[in-house]
This record gives structure tokens, sequence and C-alpha cells, in this order.
């Protein structure tokens, strides 16, 4: 007879209270009240925080996040890290600007400069990420070692094809980061454009689907017939091209390259702390979106919101690391509660 | 199942061997296996069954011999080949994602894409994928209250009946389980047993590699013992009992 497995559960909760459960748990809903949390407290101590023109501030410094904290979770839930986000994006920003500024000096059209060198920075991004993946996938060097590599690699290029000064200047470039609609400039947009087709892509295609699968169960993603090295390789270049485009927004903010502009060594750090605050697991298969957006708007309020409060700014990384420590102790707890449920 | 002998086998192996480097694993394997049929593969540890079975399932390569599936001579490049001929293998511990969900692992690699252009772009039509997985577990007797959760909230039983509704559901011929009942306990072995059994009503031959003989017993048509590389009983399971089984397999019964 056709045989019945009864796969038996914890019976159903009530459904109102199971989904209450669900969302008070989630991390990204608790993310979320934090951070309205933490709004509400730098405005109330200091009024000038809800201005308009912190605001664009707020939005500014989350674009020079947001792109290699989302390579980042690519990354981490195909079960890597990339620890070379930062220097990429150096590395990048100082080789596109010395190619272009022959082009700035020729007084050729703004858009066209910026275009040429958007692509000049995801072209070196793109060799930067092919390199760490060609380390992991041939070399079978695991993820921390490889890119640890290219992030050496890359920041000693940096210096030394800048020779520790900016390189070139490009006042168009500023000129055109101020422009946009209200409060978003077109660079914002740009990026949170971007931001929101890497979210498409990793929840709803099959790409997405097969990051998850190979940071789950490599064997079992392997044994299904996915391509697991081949989309390595393709996760790694992808997090170089949006440490490339990261290196190209700072280069547009300040008008030139620098082996320094706000991608030193510490937004690696960073770009991993917002994925880790946004709930991903180190160990793959587990991130989301929505988390690594709000992880990195938390830390983006934070550190500017603590300047506001008067704090002073060598505590920020203070306060960064109590946050991932709260995020991650959250995950711990929230995993051990299902196991015992 | 006395009358499948008159039909055509399903699988056949004809004459394998399979060395690795020095080592024969493998001495002129062959025997044949029908739709329909529950063969248990037992022997001890290094007799050979994992050579024979990542032999079929196309990771290994044989040195000679022939594999013929529904009629057909076949040669394996890479388990997918034998994936795409219609043999689903289920490895140890193996099977799944843990993180993603029950109806993804179902899909996992077969995809549903959305119609039109955003499939073509690679959009997944997962509430399609939930609600096929669903049907397609249920058809074998595995009901789940909702396939959207996470493999990781699910227990070893009912992952693995999980891992072997996904076999079941895409094998055209074959599926073949390497110690499915492993670390499960005496219930969920239960559970794991009755959907192999199932798999057998559904057409399907299956080749059950187990070291646990009551299990062996209880579930298969017909019994092939392996030792040192070589197939030394090749019966219905209704002429083996644990004691002569364990003979078979040791070589105390020669």
């Amino acid at each position: 007879m056709a045989a019945s497995t009864q796969i038996e559960e914890t019976p159903l909760a009530a459904p109102t209270r199971s989904w209450v459960r669900r969302t008070v748990t989630n991390q990204q809903f608790v993310l979320f009240v934090v951070l309205a949390g933490l709004i509400v407290f730098f405005g109330l101590r200091n009024s000038l925080f809800f201005q308009t023109g912190e605001f664009s501030n707020l939005l500014t410094d989350f674009s020079g996040l947001v792109l290699i904290a989302l390579a980042e979770t690519y990354v981490i839930v195909a079960g890597g890290i990339d620890l070379a986000v930062g220097s990429t994006a150096a590395v990048s920003g100082v080789v596109a600007a010395g190619w272009i500024q022959p082009m700035v000096n020729a007084h050729v059209n703004e858009a066209l400069v910026l275009l040429v060198g958007t692509l000049a920075c995801a072209l070196v991004g793109a060799l930067a990420g092919g390199f760490s993946a060609l380390l992991i996938t041939v070399f079978d060097l695991v993820p921390f070692v490889a890119t640890l590599v290219t992030y050496s690699v890359g920041a000693g290029l940096a210096l030394v094809i800048s020779r520790g000064a900016p390189v070139g200047y490009d006042p168009g470039a500023i000129y055109w980061s101020a422009s946009g609609i209200g409060m978003v400039t077109w660079l914002v947009a740009i990026i949170l454009v971007i931001s929101l087709g890497l979210g498409v892509v990793l929840h709803l295609t099959a790409y997405g689907r097969y990051t998850y699968a190979i940071g789950s169960n490599e064997f079992a993603a392997r044994a299904a017939g996915i391509a697991v090295r081949r989309h390595l390789v393709s996760v790694y270049v992808m997090s170089g091209v949006l440490a490339g485009l990261t290196g190209m927004f700072f280069y547009i903010r300040s008008g030139s390259g620098a082996a320094t502009t706000g991608v030193t060594n510490s937004a690696n750090l960073i770009a991993i702390a917002a994925v880790v605050i946004g709930g991903a697991s180190l160990t793959g298969g587990i991130g989301r979106w929505a988390g690594t957006m709000l992880g990195a708007a938390v830390l983006t309020v934070v550190s500017d919101g603590l300047i506001f409060i008067n704090v002073p700014p060598t505590w920020i990384q203070v306060v960064v690391g109590a946050l991932i420590a709260v995020a991650a102790l959250l995950q711990t707890f929230r995993r051990r509660s299902r196991r015992m449920t | 199942m006395t009358t499948t002998e008159t039909r055509a086998p399903v699988l056949e192996l004809r004459h394998i061997n399979l060395h690795y480097g020095s080592v024969e694993a493998l001495h002129d394997v062959s025997f044949s296996a029908y739709a329909g049929e529950v063969i248990g593969l037992v022997g001890d540890n290094g007799a050979g069954k994992s050579s024979l079975i990542k032999t079929v399932s196309g990771v290994n390569t044989p040195d000679s011999g022939e594999i013929i599936v529904d009629g057909e001579r076949r040669h394996w490049r890479s388990p997918h080949d034998s994936m795409m001929a219609g043999i689903e293998t289920l490895y140890q511990d193996s099977g799944l994602a843990p993180d993603l969900t029950i109806g993804s692992n179902i899909f996992l690699g077969r995809e549903r894409r959305r119609r039109g252009l955003l499939g073509r772009l690679g959009f997944l039509d997962q509430r399609a994928m939930e609600r096929e997985a669903l049907t397609q577990l249920s058809r074998v007797g595995i009901t789940i209250p909702e396939t959207n959760r996470t493999v990781s909230e699910l227990s070893g039983g009912q992952r693995q009946a999980v891992a072997i509704g996904r076999a079941i559901a895409w094998a055209k011929h074959v599926i073949i389980l390497d110690e499915p009942t492993n670390h499960l306990g005496a219930r969920q072995s239960a559970e794991v047993l009755k959907v192999i059994t199932s798999a057998r009503d559904h057409g399907l031959c299956v080749l059950f590699i187990s070291h646990t003989l009551p299990h062996v017993l209880e579930v298969t048509d017909r019994i092939i013992v392996l030792r040192l590389g070589r197939v030394v009983r090749d019966a219905p399971t209704s002429s083996f009992t644990v004691e002569s089984l364990l003979a078979a397999i040791t070589g105390l019964s020669e």
C-alpha cells in the first residue's frame, strides 16, 4: 500500500502568535527598530541631525559603503569572504584617475570622462576580483588567504602608483557630484538603483539561488549540476567590480583618486560588519539583502550621529565593535532558541 | 517480483572492472536491475559498494565493461550525465542545502523560471516550485505542512525523506541510496523505508546500500552481496536470513 509518512512537526502555533514571534525575532525587523531609534536619539540630542542637508550627507556616506557591503553579502552567502574590497576600490580609483586625467586636461565632455572612468574602475576591479577567484578556484587557497593577498597587493599598488598623493584633479566631477533632484544627487540615485538590482538578483533569480546553495552545501550544489567553480569566479569578479565602482564614487566626490580616500583598511571591515549586523552567517548560506542594507544604514547613522552629539570620532570604532557583538549574539541566541523548539 | 525477469532490465552492468592505481576495486561485476524492484547492495567495508555506486552514477569511470540504461549503452563523463539519463544518487549526508527551503531544495539545479522575458533573465517562479514540491512529495507519501520552511528546521528523518522524495521526483529509472538510514532512530528509519517502498510502487528501480541488515531484509526484493570487489551472491531476499546474509558478507558460507 502507498506509505504515508506524516512529517510530524511541533504543532503549528496559532498563526497570529507565530507571525508576531517571527517578526519580533527577525533580524531585519530588529535592525529597523534600532535604526529608527538611533535616528530619533541623535535628533533629540541635536536637532541639527534632522536637517535636510544632513539627510543628504547620510545618503552620500551610505552610498560609499553600500556597494562593497552588498558585494561582501554575495561572497559571504556563497561561503567565502572578501578582504580586498577596500584596497580594490583604492587601486581602481587611483588607476582610473591617472587614465582619465589627460581627458580632463583636454576639456573633454565631463559625462564622457566619468563614463570612461567608471569603465576603467570596473575593469581594474574585475581584474582584482578575478585574481582572488584564480587563487581560490585554481590554486585552492582559502578565500581568507586569497583575498588577503589581493588586499595587500592592491593596497600596495595604490600607494606605489599614487606615490602617496592624490592622483589627478577633476573639478567637473566634484561639481557633478552635487547635482541631482532635491536631496538625492544623481550619484546617490545611481548607486541606490544598482543596490536595488543586486537585491533583486540575490533573491529572485537563479543566480542568487545558486549563490545560497553553494554557501549552504557546496557538495549538494555540485551534485545538483550547478557549475560551482564558475559561479564562485563570477561572485568574486562581481565583488571586484562593485569595489571598483566604489573607487569611482570616491573619485567623483573628491575629484581625484587617492590611495587612502575613504577606502582605507577599515573599509573591508566596515563592509563585513554591515553584513554581519544584517544577520548573515560567515559559514555561508545565510544572509539577506535587506539585512545588509539596514546594517549599512545603521553603521552610517551611528558614525555620523556620534559626531553630532560630540563623541570624539576615535570612539566610533568602539561603538561599531559593540554593534557587531550585539548582532552576533542576537543571531546565536535566535539559532539556539529555534533548535530547542 | 518474479515476473520482472521476463522484462528488459532498466539498468544492466556487464563485466565492470575498476582499479584505483594498483588496487582492484571492482572485478568483473555484472548484474541486471528491473523497474519496480528494490535491490540491496551489501558487503563489508572495502567490498566495493561505494566504488560500484560511484561507477553507476558517473563519479568513477570503469576501466572496462559496459553500463546499459534502458537498453542504451552509456558513458558517463560526470555525475550530471547519469542524472540526465534518469539516475538519481543520494550520497551519505550530502543531499540537501540546509539554508534553502524544502521547495528550493527539490528544484535545486532544475529551477522553474518565470514565463517570458523575466524567465530568460533568470527570474525564478518560487510559488510554482513550492506548490509542485508539495505535490511531488505527497505523491510518494511525504506530507509536509508547508514547503517554504528551510531544511535546517527539519529533523534528520524528515531531511532524509525530503532528499529521497527529491530523488524520486526526478529519477526516470533508478535511484541510488547510500546508507539512507544511517544516524537515524528506529521511527525515523521506518519513515525512510516506507518512502523507499513507495518509490518501488512508482515503478522505479532502487539500489539500496546499507550496513543495517534488518533494514535490507525488510525492504528489498533482491540482495547482491559484494566481497573484495566481486559479486559473490545475487539472490531473492526471501532466500536470506540475517545469519546467512552475514555469512555471505564475511565469506563464512564457503
